[in-house]
């Protein structure tokens, strides 16, 4: 098995696109916390310049490539078929569940890495801004709790990406799909629907970043746990779906 | 070293359509088997149905005995070539064969050794993308030969090679079969097979309709009789009778199994009108047009 998450890294360490993504990542995480704290004290914000959850609020933005994971995982996984290697990946390795979890091990790894680098990058950036705007830091237990968040939202998307690959199967269809449901579906059922809008993936991950009532006025999402414990239950639930379709597939 | 690969009763069902019906046939250590019939036989189904790809509607396909999903190190054990798409445009020659030999567990400088075996060491930097489909052939060889395996299964292995590359590939089949290795390679093209295979698997429209060493096939095409006749349907039925089957070579052309003075002398006793009644020249692409049924008006 540790062989073969190495070669599923390797897979994609010798491939530019995830360099890409993850440039991607940052430029949205630092959009995102650029948004917050300049926005913070005006009439459209949730938040005052001296707010205590400020520099929480704005490390939260670190969570902004878990978009970018997830078009990753479904990438990962059409690019298979699209190029033909799942031939190659399963000739090797016949047993095609190992194949499977191998990925979703990466992938999962991926999104460690672009986590501790998008936090490091929100967490400087964030203090820098705010401390030049001569607004209170407040360094307490919420910023780590958020950045825990932060990793776990972005360990799960990679896998939850995956899934979405295998049961879409069409590139296109499924990233634009992601990408619509993300930013258009979501955004309005956690906006509009708070009580359906919080059941979705991303209602789980805004209660995982502790955005509750940052993200709705009303403040109905899930607790904290709740949230990190459907967001889990998403990524086995879709992972299981995944292997079911992929594994018996006939290749020919 | 040895292996022997054997085909049991295997039959692939595509929804409505028979891709290969009850296929049967053993496949020999030290000998190049040529697996051989019209695009569209099943060849390829066949093959990715041995190597776990196609799940068989019945049927089983062995190494030694052990199917391909059961083997412990698949890729020490048979080395593979499918068609030439399985590559990621993006990456370099060297790191698919790295990916492949990290998934194997096999040491890395074998990546080296096989490039240098094709002949691409001087590529090996370069993005698969940019290859040539004669290229991309070699590399997808030399993926095959990372685990040193004894049992190799190349599909259409010659598809994109140009004459000198055929060559080369002829040479490299027949070395590999010296060594002991068990090696089966499907073909469309005649007189690849016809310089490299020892044996030959004859498939049409799904089934098997010949097995035996090239040297049997090659003369049933001699020592008979080509005829041209526009009266052929009857003068088939005559050559039943006699006990001297003839096959199409074409329309209106067949292959009698006697000697031109006995097949003239029965169409001059039958008043059958010939065209041409020549002793035949023999080869195996009139074999394999015959057998595979091609041209049969």
């Amino acid at each position: 098995m540790t062989a073969l998450v190495r070669a599923e890294l390797l897979k994609l360490r010798t491939v530019k696109l995830p360099l890409w993504l993850l440039i991607t990542t940052l430029a949205l995480v630092a959009l995102g916390v650029v948004a917050t704290v300049l926005t913070a004290g005006t009439e459209g914000s949730p938040l005052q310049r001296d707010d205590p959850d400020l520099l929480a609020r704005a490390v939260a933005s670190a969570s902004s490539g878990n978009v970018v994971v997830l078009i990753l995982g479904i990438l990962v996984l059409t690019q298979e078929f699209r190029f033909g290697t799942a031939t190659p990946s399963f000739l090797v390795t016949p047993r095609r569940a190992r194949v499977l979890v191998a990925k979703l091990i990466a992938i999962a790894a991926t999104g460690v890495v672009f986590a501790v680098v998008s936090a490091v990058v929100a967490v400087a950036l964030s203090a820098a801004l705010i401390g030049l705007r001569g607004d209170p830091l407040t360094w307490d237990g919420t910023v780590l709790q958020v950045l825990l968040g932060v990793v776990l939202v972005m360990v799960l998307y990679g896998p939850i990406g995956i899934a979405v690959g295998a049961l879409v199967r069409n590139q296109i269809a499924a990233v634009v799909g992601a990408l619509a449901w993300m930013f258009i579906v979501e955004q309005l059922l956690v906006a509009l629907l708070p009580e359906v809008g919080r059941w979705t993936p991303g209602g789980a991950s805004t209660a995982v970043l502790q955005l509750g009532d940052v993200a709705t006025t009303r403040g109905e999402l899930l607790p904290v746990w709740g949230g990190a414990l459907l967001l889990v239950a998403y990524a086995v639930v879709f992972s299981l779906v995944a292997a079911r379709l992929t594994l018996r597939r006939d290749l020919t | 070293m040895a292996t022997t690969v054997r085909l049991q009763g295997l039959t692939k069902r595509f929804g409505g359509t028979l891709a290969v019906d009850d296929l049967t046939a053993t496949v020999h250590p030290g000998r190049v088997t040529g697996f051989l019939g019209p695009n569209g036989a099943g060849k390829t189904t066949t093959l990715r149905m041995l190597l776990g790809l196609v799940r068989p509607t019945s049927g089983t396909a062995t190494f030694d005995g052990r199917p391909y999903e059961e083997l412990v190190a698949p890729t020490r054990e048979v080395g593979t070539l499918l068609e030439a798409t399985g590559f990621h445009p993006g990456r370099s020659a060297r790191d698919h064969l790295r990916v492949l030999a990290t998934a194997a567990d096999l040491p890395v400088r074998r990546t080296d050794e096989v490039l240098d075996q094709v002949g691409l060491t001087d590529a090996a930097g370069r993005k698969v993308g940019g290859f040539s489909l004669g290229m991309r052939q070699r590399l997808g060889l030399a993926a095959s030969l990372l685990g040193d395996p004894p049992v190799l299964v190349l599909d259409e292995p010659a598809n994109g090679l140009d004459p000198q590359g055929i060559r080369w590939l002829r040479g490299f089949l027949r070395g590999l079969a010296e060594q002991g290795r068990t090696v089966l390679v499907s073909s469309h093209v005649l007189p690849e097979v016809e310089q490299t295979a020892d044996d030959v698997l004859v498939l049409a429209a799904g089934r098997l309709v010949r097995a035996g060493t090239l040297a049997e096939l090659q003369s049933e095409g001699g020592g008979g009789t080509k005829v041209r006749t526009p009266d052929g349907e009857r003068f088939v039925e005559l050559l039943t009778a006699a006990g001297l089957p003839g096959r199409w070579l074409g329309p209106e052309e067949l292959l009698v199994q006697a000697p031109p003075a006995v097949v003239g002398e029965l169409a001059a006793e039958h008043g059958v009108v010939l065209h041409r009644l020549a002793e035949a020249a023999g080869g195996l692409e009139d074999v394999f047009l015959s057998l595979t049924g091609q041209v049969r008006p």
